[in-house]
């Protein structure tokens, strides 16, 4: 008796689900967490509190730290309902502990927000510190939205890809060896699942966001075996979703593809090294490194990052790196969190300040990093007030 | 005396209403421009529950100082009471506005006897219940110029307020036997534990402090610790202690200043809370809030209608005013939130206008208005 | 104060009025650690202020009983049965499973329902409280201590907080005799009922009942955490608290902790066969045999027991030399902030006896 009273109990009899109250649809962010392909083993509590969450920051280096502060002072004057918890990575330590802990705030916090991180240590245990937290993180997809800015001066206008890359495994798999003196062995790794998973998320993708066709990007012709694994599964996949038009292209092919005729593409689905390349290649269409933000996707954590992994160690501390990658991925961070009022605010701040033409260095522009984002911010003002 | 307060409250929380009404209209129109109910900018909306006892008393102090200070808060006032039922709001009304406004200022709720109602429920449990307000966070610290035996306290007490003893199921099963539940659950175990370090790193806390009973309760309270235990292991950076119950209340009297951030079931939270207030200076000082994922409820940390005092002004307003300087710099308005609190404590600092319960002579109106003198 | 006043009377009464000529049984429990130089302790200033009481000392430690479990030796408890009486040092709680624990075994042996604290300030141990005089009885048998607990689906446990009319009223009845016998002029129930609105509401309504039995001591209720809030501002205005098992442990505790710690608050436990008297500070293996512990608790533990079985005289006696020998601090032991051994501190307490005695 006493059992099937606490049972009841338990069971929430006709509660509203506090998020129907509350005007907004499922965030991403809730959606990520309700429906998880694989089970935790132990599920973490959000870091969500009063309205607030917590997002892990990690500044890493070159621009990175000056950038985050940046971000920081926009939240802060914007009043945005998100926490930070810095996590600082030594480029020099020759252990892992401030990855270790910086991966286990991610796990706590569920989201962060992060630079490019530089692994200077070159002991053998040492990881490059990016994969391992990918890894580590199980963050199985990378997903880069270009869009062009009208205000920024590229030879294509108008472009709009969407580019869905592995983010795990593939030629980043990290297991190299000489076998003999003078032959050094990198392997790459291929695995349905993972595969699988990526595929599932780009047509997923296509068919919430209204999207028509998913390129795969390929270079089957010569790794027959593994990229062909990847085509097969990414085909496979796509009979699923009928309405949605699939197509592939060959890496190569691709390249050329984009740089003459870009305005063919939709979503680019492809695998992790393709993937950097793509990247780089439409980002540097639209306007160079400065601009585009990333975010890499797992089935519990998300990091937020600017879309091109460049440190940018060079103009470090000068005042004119480019501040909108990195507002653009904590535009996409607020987002996936809910937060959508904030984010279009932002996002419409910066759409105006780059149309207006108030461009840093590396757009052809003079102004300093400084006078981009208080022009931003002076946006949020007029568009609050 | 109970017919006094009635109609304070009736003529409050009209006034209240009318003057709300003219802002909701402004506040319509704008909100049709962002598209969302929450404005950020501008009017920050909130909704008021001034409560039982003193509450409409120390609630008129807090907006008095609002309104000197150009607070620009709205507040959304509800009038809830299980002691007086027939002018209560509907708890449906009253929690839909705190979920669609994500602040609420909250005096405390009497609770009459149980014969009277019949119900295991309180108000407050339901309330708590309907928002998922589970965690209840009270920030225990030595004012300046309230002399008490012990000094420089300063403790954070978070308690899980929504299971536990409190699960209201209760029943005779013999005749002279009653049998209460006390539920644990381990999700709602590692959610608390979860807030209390998460709450520990974004204050920079260095310690936290799990209280139980699991020698005795071993599967109940065990529970608790054993999912303290699993999220402690996330938080490499900050100490994880672990303390019996009855020892924690013996050393909190102590010494208190061994404790950093503890986290509690709801039973022993409820005991900690105002044992601690205690070495402070009682329930007239100490501020407290309610979180749950999306909305926050400020409220007293002690939870003391003091419903002796209704009506003779002597009522300290401390607490309720820490509850509105904590609410001010949750919504992001930290100059205001600030600036009150600095007045407060150079009145507490001076020492020469305090309530009775911290030995002075001055009645709630005198201690407000000092309090707005000293506003820059 | 009071001491002052017992100094007062006690040559009044003059000539010593022993409660009877029999000399009593008691057993006597010595415990671990520490607990043999205290119990001896205790004896000595028994001896020293004449006390008709002969020892019965019996060990606990765990035998292997006919049916494989570990429990206490049938001999101890036959002692504590015949003598109806028993005075306990601190016991080690055995770690791992497979045993109950000690303290639990004799409870539920001698039925102990009551659990009985008086906590006072002490003159000349200076703690942040100094108007401390409260007394915590506390139910002993039931509530949320009744051991009834399961997993109902994985990761949901259920305890069962059981409260009985019967029970309930036993311990307020005893709270109102003590109050009455003890010249107590308060008594307070301490609940939750707002909350625990059946089980407490049910305690609730036994001390009510039990108040109108008893119409010269005056009876209030407060909830649990307005007596933690208040208590800690002003003791003073609480006199005798009964409550259920668990707030009782809670506050007993919290106001040991008022007046300087366990080291200084004695424990009675009474029962429906008998009476155990003991010190609940732990054992302290790291000072056992170094003629370094304070013996105050379980002196005082005595001195409880004494009264119970009405050898008031004698109690008196001792307790005011005790009380004595603290005020004077010449001898106070290590945890006291004095320098004194045990046995120092022993000497003086029976010196004070005999010339109190005589």
């Amino acid at each position: 008796m006493a059992a099937r009273s606490v049972i009841k109990y338990l069971r929430p009899k006709t509660v509203v689900p506090q998020i129907h109250r509350c005007a907004s649809a499922l965030s991403a962010f809730e959606i990520q967490h309700k429906t998880p392909t694989i089970k935790k083993v132990m599920p973490i509590p959000k870091a969500h509190y009063g309205g607030r969450h917590t997002v892990t920051l990690l500044p890493g280096a070159g621009i990175g730290p000056e950038l985050m502060n940046y971000v920081k002072e926009v939240s802060k004057y914007f009043r945005v309902p998100v926490d930070f918890e810095d996590v600082e990575i030594d480029p020099n330590a020759n252990d892992n502990v401030d990855l270790d802990y910086a991966i286990t705030s991610i796990r706590r916090n569920g989201v962060a927000l992060k630079g490019n991180i530089e692994t200077r240590s070159t002991e053998a245990g040492v990881l490059s510190r990016n994969v391992a937290l990918r890894n580590e993180l199980d963050l199985y997809v990378n997903v880069l939205h270009c869009v062009s800015y009208p205000g920024v001066n590229s030879r294509h206008k108008n472009i709009d890809i969407v580019i869905v890359r592995q983010n795990t495994e593939g030629e980043y798999a990290m297991l190299e060896h000489e076998s003999v003196k003078g032959v050094v062995e990198s392997m790459k790794v291929i695995t349905s699942v993972n595969s699988e998973r990526v595929a599932r998320y780009a047509f997923e993708y296509a068919k919430r966001n209204g999207r028509k066709k998913v390129t795969t990007v390929h270079k089957a012709n010569i790794m027959k075996l593994s990229d062909g694994l990847f085509l097969e599964i990414s085909r496979r996949v796509a009979k699923d979703y009928p309405d949605i038009t699939h197509n592939n292209m060959i890496i190569d092919n691709t390249c050329m593809q984009l740089v003459s005729n870009p305005h063919q593409f939709d979503i680019i689905l492809t695998t992790n090294l393709y993937g950097a390349i793509v990247s780089n290649v439409v980002c540097g269409l639209l306007g160079g490194a400065g601009l585009l933000a990333g975010k890499n996707f797992g089935d519990h954590y998300t990091i937020f990052e600017p879309g091109t992994r460049n440190t940018g160690t060079g103009i470090a501390g000068k005042n004119i790196a480019n501040p909108i990658a990195m507002l653009n991925a904590a535009v996409d961070m607020l987002r996936h969190l809910g937060h959508k009022h904030h984010a279009s605010l932002i996002q419409n701040a910066i759409n105006k300040t780059i149309n207006q033409g108030v461009h840093t260095r590396d757009l052809g522009g003079q102004a300093t990093s400084r006078e981009v984002v208080d022009t931003i911010m002076k946006h949020i003002k007029t568009a609050s007030d | 005396m109970a017919l006094l307060t009635r109609n304070i409250c009736k003529v409050f929380s009209q006034v209240i209403i009318k003057y709300n009404l003219q802002t909701a209209q402004i506040g319509a129109v704008r909100s049709l421009h962002v598209g969302t109910t929450v404005e950020q900018e501008g009017k920050v909306k909130c909704t008021l529950i001034p409560g039982d006892g003193v509450g409409p008393e120390l609630v008129v102090s807090v907006q008095n100082v609002f309104k000197a200070a150009n607070v620009p808060v709205d507040f959304e006032p509800y009038f809830l009471s299980e002691v007086n039922p027939t002018l209560s709001a509907p708890l449906e009304q009253v929690s839909n506005s705190i979920a669609r406004n994500r602040v609420c200022l909250k005096g405390i709720l009497a609770t009459p006897d149980h014969s009277s109602t019949g119900e295991l429920q309180t108000l407050n449990m339901k309330l708590r219940k309907s928002l998922d307000l589970y965690s209840n966070v009270v920030h225990v610290k030595s004012l300046p110029g309230v002399t008490c035996r012990h000094k420089n306290v300063d403790c954070v007490i978070i308690r899980e307020q929504t299971e536990g003893e409190y699960s209201a199921l209760e029943h005779e099963s013999v005749k002279g036997v009653v049998e209460c539940l006390k539920i644990v659950t381990a999700t709602k175990s590692q959610r608390i534990a979860k807030f209390a370090f998460d709450y520990a790193v974004k204050h920079n806390r260095k310690k936290v402090t799990c209280v139980h009973k699991a020698n005795i309760m071993k599967l109940g309270d065990g529970l608790f610790l054993k999912s303290c235990q699993e999220i402690a292991k996330m938080y490499p950076r900050i100490t994880f202690e672990t303390m019996i119950v009855d020892n924690c209340t013996m050393q909190m009297v102590s010494n208190p200043h061994q404790f950093d951030v503890m986290v509690l079931p709801n039973l022993y939270g409820n005991i900690l809370d105002n044992l601690a207030s205690g070495l402070v200076g009682g329930a007239g000082v100490v501020a407290g809030a309610s979180y749950s994922p999306e909305c926050v409820v400020f409220e007293p940390g002690a939870r003391h209608t003091y419903s002796e005092a209704v009506g003779k002004n002597v009522a300290n307003p401390t607490a309720m005013l820490l509850c509105a300087v904590k609410l001010l710099h949750h919504v992001n308005l930290k100059r205001y939130s600030e600036q009150i609190r600095d007045a407060l404590n150079r009145v507490l600092n001076d020492g020469k206008v305090l309530t009775k319960d911290l030995g002075g002579q001055s009645s709630t109106t005198e201690f407000t208005t000092a309090v707005i003198h000293c506003l820059r | 104060m009071a001491a002052q006043w017992i100094r007062n009377a006690v040559p009044k009464i003059g000539c010593v009025r022993f409660y009877s000529s029999k000399v009593h049984k008691c057993t006597l429990i010595p415990g671990d650690g520490i607990g043999p130089e205290i119990s001896s302790a205790v004896q000595k200033i028994f001896d020293a202020a004449k006390v008709p009481i002969e020892w019965e000392s019996v060990d606990v430690t765990p035998v292997k009983g006919p049916d494989g479990k570990f429990g206490i030796p049938q001999a101890a408890i036959d002692s504590v049965n015949r003598n109806k009486i028993g005075l306990k040092g601190p016991l080690m709680t055995p770690i791992g499973k497979g045993h109950r624990s000690l303290n639990l075994a004799l409870r539920k042996e001698f039925n102990l329902y009551a659990n009985v604290r008086p906590c006072r300030s002490l003159e000349g141990y200076k703690t942040l409280y100094d108007n401390v005089d409260v007394v915590t009885i506390r139910e002993n048998t039931e509530g949320e201590y009744s051991g009834i607990e399961h997993e109902i689906v994985e990761g949901v446990v259920q305890s069962i907080k059981l409260i009985t009319e019967e029970a309930s009223s036993r311990v307020a009845e005893f709270a109102f005799q003590y109050a009455q016998d003890n010249n107590r002029k308060k008594v307070t129930a301490v609940h939750k009922a707002n909350i625990m609105r059946m089980s407490d509401g049910l305690f609730l309504r036994c001390c009510r009942e039990a108040a109108q039995k008893f119409p010269s001591i005056k009876f209030e209720e407060r909830y649990l955490d307005t007596v933690c809030l208040n208590m800690v501002q002003d003791p003073s205005q609480y006199d005798v608290l009964v409550m259920p098992n668990l707030y009782g442990d809670i506050l007993s505790d919290m106001c040991a902790g008022l007046v300087g710690g366990l080291g200084l608050t004695p424990s009675g436990n009474i029962g429906l066969n008998g009476a155990l008297f003991e010190s609940v500070h732990g054992t302290a293996p790291d000072i056992a045999g170094q003629d370094k512990a304070n013996p105050t608790a379980l002196l005082l533990s005595a001195v409880m027991m004494l009264k119970y079985m009405g050898l008031n005289e004698q109690a008196r006696i001792i307790e005011n030399s005790a009380y004595e020998t603290i005020k004077e601090g010449k001898h106070l032991t290590g945890d006291l902030g004095g320098s004194a051994k045990c046995s120092e501190y022993t000497n003086e307490i029976c010196k004070k006896v005999s010339t109190l005695a005589k």
